[in-house]
């Protein structure tokens, strides 16, 4: 996988000179390529991992396409803050790079191990989350994040694993990686990132259908399919239960209908946008629908509604 | 000021120090050497002549404060803790083995460690807010902070030394860790950081600047920085990364390189 991501950050200076790559004083090897073809388009920010974010976020503003390299200890979760204000309100076009995402620094401690990433960045508007499991996987998570108008950020975990689809893949929604084997469509496996050549592994000798997720978020749809056409579903990830893939997973099945035809959980909270306009805080509950009279709506609603009657 | 407590027959002996770095980088397969070498004599002209501490107990209420800031540099304080009895051989021969409690950079849990601070520009303002603390109770603890150049470059680097110097913290000496390199390269050619001894000059701090790896200068340095009144007191200390083995001074390969059964030798041979 880093053999691939080397590659195509080399492709991607060659093919497209507003493409600038920041690193935080760290990346060796993975930058080799780059920096002996296209030099000037690598700059070493040095150890400044916040300015890194603001001066990516001012290159795009006047037409740069940067891609920001960091530990994921550092890029999302120390600088999330500017990435929630300097990218994702601005929608600048930047890729962010979380490398060593999960427990690969397992020796270095705390400091550098990172579970939470996923979580601190899905309730942003605009950016998109991936979690390649192979180089296939990360190639098509690339392109995609390459021809957006908004903020990606791209999880990269433990880069060793055994390759798990055989080919390039068209796109990022979630893959098969055990079906035409698999007879057992009672239970589900899905799995990302650095889980899923384990889980694909497993499924295979159980004979069990395996669904690797490239996307995080926006979450497919084709995934809330899967998961409600079996009856049960694990999900397999390298990242804290909150916040992750499960969790989002969760909160779109607690918000489908249940067998009664009403959820078992509903939700009434904020839009997970900017708010757009300026005003009361009881104006700005409105753009969210949580100002009183919409409460008192959606509340009534839900209270006096006959099963089916309400999602 | 001379450590109330101390460990008999513990000199910290930079060779000692060195040798004992070696012992865990090897059985640990671990990288960061250099980043530990270059801060041994000041860590040992801290713990010989500075610190006050408990040999009989790492978390004593009443010992002076030693933050390592950049937090990779931690086998340099491991193996002051092998001299004071914190740790033992065996801990240093178990360096990363599975279950083990010393991890590669510096952790809070660990007895001695203080703060995890191996995201950089973390442990500075740690230190300051336990200098301020510290100065608000009356309590005359004092409290060391070692950083690294590189590290300088981040942002609430600066902010604390705008805290503690607005605040006075007179309780607080930061010590640079001056190798003029960082971890991609040369400090002046990442993101240049000089004259920094007229940096902290400018934002307050009384400041020493000296070779970081001449114990006599370290002292006299500190020592001078405690008398002063009412600033807090900055030292660069000029080192080498890799310094006390030949080969691995001033080659920033001795950054991230594990080490050989063959560079173990080698480099044990130069420190006998
Ligand atoms: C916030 C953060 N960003 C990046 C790193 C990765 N990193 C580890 S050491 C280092 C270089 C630090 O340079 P310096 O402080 O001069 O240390 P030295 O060269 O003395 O080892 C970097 C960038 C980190 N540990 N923390």
């Amino acid at each position: 996988m880093r053999d691939m991501l080397s590659q195509l950050l080399v492709e991607a200076a060659a093919a497209d000179d507003r493409f600038i790559v920041l690193s935080g004083d760290h990346g060796y090897a993975l930058f080799d390529g780059l920096r002996a073809g296209y030099g000037s388009q690598f700059v070493n920010v040095g150890v400044a991992e916040q300015n890194m974010i603001g001066v990516a976020a001012g290159l795009a503003k006047v037409g740069f396409r940067p891609c920001v390299y960091g530990l994921a200890a550092f890029v999302p979760i120390r600088v999330l803050e500017q990435i929630k204000l300097d990218l994702c309100h601005a929608k600048a076009p930047v890729i962010l790079l979380g490398d060593g995402a999960g427990l690969v620094y397992s020796t270095l401690g705390v400091s550098h191990q990172c579970g939470e990433d996923v979580a601190c960045l899905r309730p942003l508007p605009a950016i998109a989350i991936y979690s390649p499991c192979d180089k296939f996987e990360l190639q098509a998570c690339w392109a995609e994040a390459r021809r957006a108008d908004h903020p990606s950020y791209i999880r990269i975990g433990k880069a060793d694993r055994p390759t798990v689809h055989d080919a390039a893949i068209a796109d990022t929604e979630p893959q098969w990686t055990n079906r035409r084997d698999a007879h057992n469509h009672e239970r589900l496996i899905v799995a990302a990132g650095s889980m899923t050549s384990i889980s694909t592994a497993i499924a295979r000798t159980h004979g069990v259908p395996c669904l690797s997720v490239p996307r995080i978020k926006p979450l497919p749809p084709s995934l809330m399919a899967a998961v409600q056409s079996h009856r049960q579903t694990i999900v397999v990830e390298e990242h804290a239960r909150a916040g992750g893939l499960f969790s989002a997973l969760a909160e779109e099945l607690a918000s489908a209908e249940s067998l009664s035809g009403r959820p078992h959980l509903a939700h009434l909270g904020l839009s997970g946008q900017f708010t757009s306009t300026a005003g009361s805080h009881e104006h700005a509950l409105s753009e969210h629908g949580l100002d009183d009279a919409a409460v008192n709506r959606s509340l009534t609603a839900w209270i006096t509604a006959r099963p089916g009657q309400m999602s | 000021m001379t450590p109330q407590c101390h460990r008999p027959g513990a000199v910290f002996d930079p060779k000692d120090l060195r040798r004992h770095i070696l012992r865990m980088a090897f059985h640990g397969q671990s990288v960061h050497v250099a980043c530990a070498f270059s801060l041994v004599e000041i860590c040992s002209v801290l713990y010989s002549q500075f610190l006050r501490f408990d040999p009989m107990n790492a978390v004593s209420p009443d010992r002076d404060f030693l933050i390592l800031s950049k937090g990779h540099g931690v086998m340099a304080l491991y193996a002051c803790f092998r001299e004071i009895g914190w740790l033992t051989d065996s801990d240093l021969d178990a360096y990363f083995r599975n279950g083990t409690h010393l991890r590669g950079l510096c952790e809070a849990d660990v007895p001695g460690c203080e703060v995890t601070s191996g995201s950089l520009g973390h442990g500075l303002p740690i230190a300051t807010g336990i200098a301020f603390g510290l100065r608000r109770l009356g309590i005359d603890r004092r409290v060391y902070c070692i950083v690294g150049d590189g590290e300088m470059n981040e942002g609430p680097m600066w902010e604390s030394l705008l805290f503690a110097a607005h605040q006075k913290l007179a309780n607080l000496t930061v010590i640079v860790d001056a190798n003029r390199y960082q971890a991609m390269g040369r400090t002046e050619e990442v993101l240049g950081l000089e004259p920094l001894p007229a940096k902290f000059e400018a934002f307050g701090f009384a400041t020493k600047e000296c070779d970081g790896h001449d114990p006599k200068a370290l002292a006299r340095c500190l020592s001078d920085l405690l008398a002063n009144g009412s600033r807090p007191g900055a030292l660069v200390a000029r080192t080498t990364k890799g310094h006390g083995v030949s080969f691995m001074e001033d080659d920033n390969r001795w950054h991230y390189t594990r080490l050989t059964e063959h560079d173990y030798s080698r480099a044990l041979k130069e420190l006998s």
